[in-house]
């Protein structure tokens, strides 16, 4: 993060409820989010991600929702707040068809957009250029039909008209999806150029787990809770033996197996992950590691493989949802 | 928050539109040429006819020696001073039977398409002519062809009109229509004329319609511009300025090649210029409340087709409507649209208020029903 001396809080949610009708969809958020802060906000579909962000960018009437909200020291629970607002955030789609005008040269889609915020052109195209070279979209192309641009150059002239009018906050609606494996890191990599040289605190909703490496911190949420906002390292961090991970490959590798050692006593988390691998995380991890091979040589588990490493968010994120599966089925 | 932006925007979205701009340009232009090509200057066709003269009085004994038969000088004019009628055959029937057997000769001649007319002329004829009290011209077609039915009625006027110079007289003729004096002269171009009310009201509520019907649903980037300081009031007037302007260029190009192939306008051009921009702001309302309501640009395009029907077949100009349904002639635009123009062109009458406002108040209604259904449909990114 750039700005960690930074104390101003830019979004301040609490007590957030949410419903539609009878149907709740947020139950009880609270969170704050200082200047220049990357939030990445995860959790499966339905989750409320996307519900929350459109609390905050003024998209759900205050018949809806409940709680004290403040973004840029504003509450989207007033109406005449929300020009303000606004005028104040930035908003990148999931989709490129949602942001820009396919039709429209990159920079003219700079012009309709700049106009809304009452910038003049020249500022608007300035603006524009420099947010292009930090977003290394090629000089060539900025005068070029849209159409004739690949997928991630529109991808990051879309992040560039988000940020036009030099918004305090970026929301971000999955900003990685639709972009091949190999250009995922350079959408988060430009993100996080953005951050910090534009000091823009953003918030992003995503599936990609893989976000987390660029996020100050994350929000992890499951039916409407938010279960988590905290520094990912942390989360890790208390995991046990702090996120040290065991990962075994096992031959013929089955439910009766893992249970077996899941008996191990040390053992505090198992996921499986493919056909004969397996993690394991454990208390004591030092010291256990040779008992639990010992142990699972003894029951007669044949190990193929073995390495040692720290878990990553992605781990995080698995182990807390299997967490709170397994805690309702209890309640249930 | 800069209104100007939003314009620019749509002007921008509109030009890029090839096909749409090319169907509201392109369709005025070809039907535009394609009635004033076939019309020409003159009537719109020759006709066949066929003459039976139940006309009893010999003019020799009861009148003055310079006025001959009337009816044998109005047979010779069909027969040879016409450009639109030749004389396929007469009759002279003077009894019953004869008028019987010429009757059926002719409907057997009618029938065959070996004529296209056939004219009766009553008894009383050269009489009604000689007294100057209105003779009477009963003239028979063929139901079925719409077109000729048509042309005939106003074609008819030729010979009246040479018997009349014939005979130096100033006689009238029931069978010219009921306004005869706001009929498009037969050298214009008739046919033009006569459908430039109805043709040009529904071409350009039509087009204006289309031009605007998926301004809104179709905009992809819209619900993310209204996270912008833009309101949706402006986005619906930017849309509203934008379009208008595009259909004020088509309104020139209409009244362009309207004069270009023989406008025959009685009235003031301004007038009926104002007409066409009056009636084209009517269809842009109409298009962006469409837009407005849809929640797809299939949807939309259904309800564009679906509107234009009801708006055509409704609007009382092609089929009568049953009395407890006539009111809702009062709420369609072509309604008031094609007697507007009618009204202008054929009668010379200046712009009337009563079909300016009606149009207007319905325009009023579509935008404020747009802006309404716009303002509480669910927009989220």
């Amino acid at each position: 993060m750039s700005s960690y001396n930074a104390v101003k809080i830019m979004v301040d949610v609490q007590n957030l409820n949410v419903a539609f009708g009878n149907k709740k969809i947020i139950h009880d958020v609270s969170f704050s989010v200082k200047k220049g802060e990357i939030i990445g906000m995860f959790g499966i579909s339905g989750a409320g991600k996307t519900t929350i962000i459109r609390v905050l960018t003024c998209q759900i009437e205050k018949k809806n929702w409940t709680g004290n909200v403040k973004v840029s020291d504003l509450t989207p629970a007033k109406k005449k707040n929300h020009s303000k607002i606004l005028a104040n955030i930035g908003y990148v789609p999931q989709l490129e068809t949602l942001n820009l005008y396919f039709d429209f040269k990159p920079m003219v889609n700079v012009d309709v957009f700049a106009s809304n915020y009452g910038m003049n052109k020249k500022e608007a195209k300035e603006i524009a250029r420099s947010l292009f070279t930090i977003l290394d979209i090629p000089e060539d192309t900025w005068d070029k039909s849209l159409k004739k641009m690949s997928g991630g150059e529109k991808k990051r002239v879309s992040m560039a008209l988000g940020l036009i009018h030099r918004p305090e906050i970026l929301f971000l609606d999955e900003p990685t999806t639709g972009v091949d494996a190999s250009k995922r890191y350079d959408i988060l990599s430009y993100l996080k150029k953005l951050n910090r040289q534009l000091n823009t605190t953003m918030f992003i909703i995503t599936h990609d787990l893989e976000a987390a490496l660029i996020c100050d911190k994350v929000a992890i949420l499951r039916e409407g809770k938010l279960l988590e906002f905290e520094v990912p390292q942390k989360l890790i961090l208390s995991l046990p033996s702090e996120g040290l991970v065991v990962r075994f490959i096992i031959e013929g590798l089955n439910n009766d197996k893992i249970n077996i050692i899941k008996k191990f006593v040390s053992v505090q988390k198992i996921i499986r992950v493919g056909n004969e691998m397996l993690e394991v995380l454990m208390n004591n991890f030092e010291e256990s590691l040779p008992k639990l091979i010992q142990y699972m040589m003894e029951k007669g588990i044949k190990i193929n493989s073995m390495s040692r490493d720290v878990a990553t968010f992605r781990r995080y994120f698995q182990l807390r949802i299997q967490e709170e599966e397994e805690k309702e089925k209890i309640l249930m | 928050m800069n209104i100007t932006g939003l314009i620019r925007k749509e002007f921008g979205r509109i030009k890029s539109d090839k096909r749409t701009l090319i169907l509201l340009f392109f369709i005025p232009f070809i039907l535009i040429l394609i009635f004033g090509l076939t019309t020409g200057g003159g009537p719109t066709a020759f006709f066949n006819a066929a003459i039976i003269s139940r006309d009893e009085i010999s003019c020799k004994g009861d009148f003055s020696s310079d006025s001959d038969e009337y009816d044998q000088i109005f047979i010779s004019i069909v027969e040879n001073n016409c450009s639109a009628f030749g004389l396929y055959k007469s009759f002279n029937s003077t009894n019953e039977l004869e008028y019987n057997y010429s009757i059926e000769a002719c409907k057997e001649l009618l029938k065959n398409e070996l004529i296209d007319v056939f004219i009766v002329l009553p008894a009383n004829f050269s009489e009604s002519v000689k007294n100057e009290v209105d003779p009477v011209l009963i003239y028979y077609v063929d139901g079925s062809d719409l077109n000729a039915v048509n042309s005939i009625e106003v074609a008819i006027q030729e010979p009246i009109a040479l018997f009349r110079i014939e005979t130096d007289l100033l006689t009238n003729f029931t069978t010219m229509a009921p306004y005869m004096e706001f009929d498009v002269p037969f050298w214009e171009s008739q046919i033009l004329n006569y459908a430039i009310p109805i043709l040009l009201s529904m071409i350009i509520i039509g087009t204006t319609m289309n031009l605007t019907s998926l301004s809104i649903v179709a905009e992809g980037p819209l619900p993310r511009m209204l996270l912008t300081p833009a309101a949706k009031n402006e986005v619906i007037a930017s849309k509203l300025i934008a379009y208008s302007v595009i259909m004020v260029l088509q309104s020139t190009e209409i009244f362009v090649m309207t004069a270009f192939f023989g406008l025959y306008c009685l009235g003031s051009l301004f007038d009926f210029y104002l007409s066409l921009i009056v009636i084209g702001f009517c269809g842009i309302s109409m298009g962006l409340f469409i837009s407005a309501i849809s929640t797809t640009e299939q949807a939309a395009n259904q309800l564009y087709i679906m509107m234009f029907i009801i708006i055509t077949l409704f609007s009382g100009q092609f089929i009568s409507l049953a009395p407890e349904i006539r009111p809702i002639i009062y709420f369609l635009p072509l309604s008031h649209a094609t007697p507007l123009i009618t009204e202008i062109t054929l009668k010379g009458f200046s712009i009337n208020l009563k079909y300016v406002l009606s149009l207007g108040l319905i325009s009023l209604i579509f935008i404020s029903l747009a802006y309404i259904a716009y303002r509480f449909k669910k927009v989220e990114v």
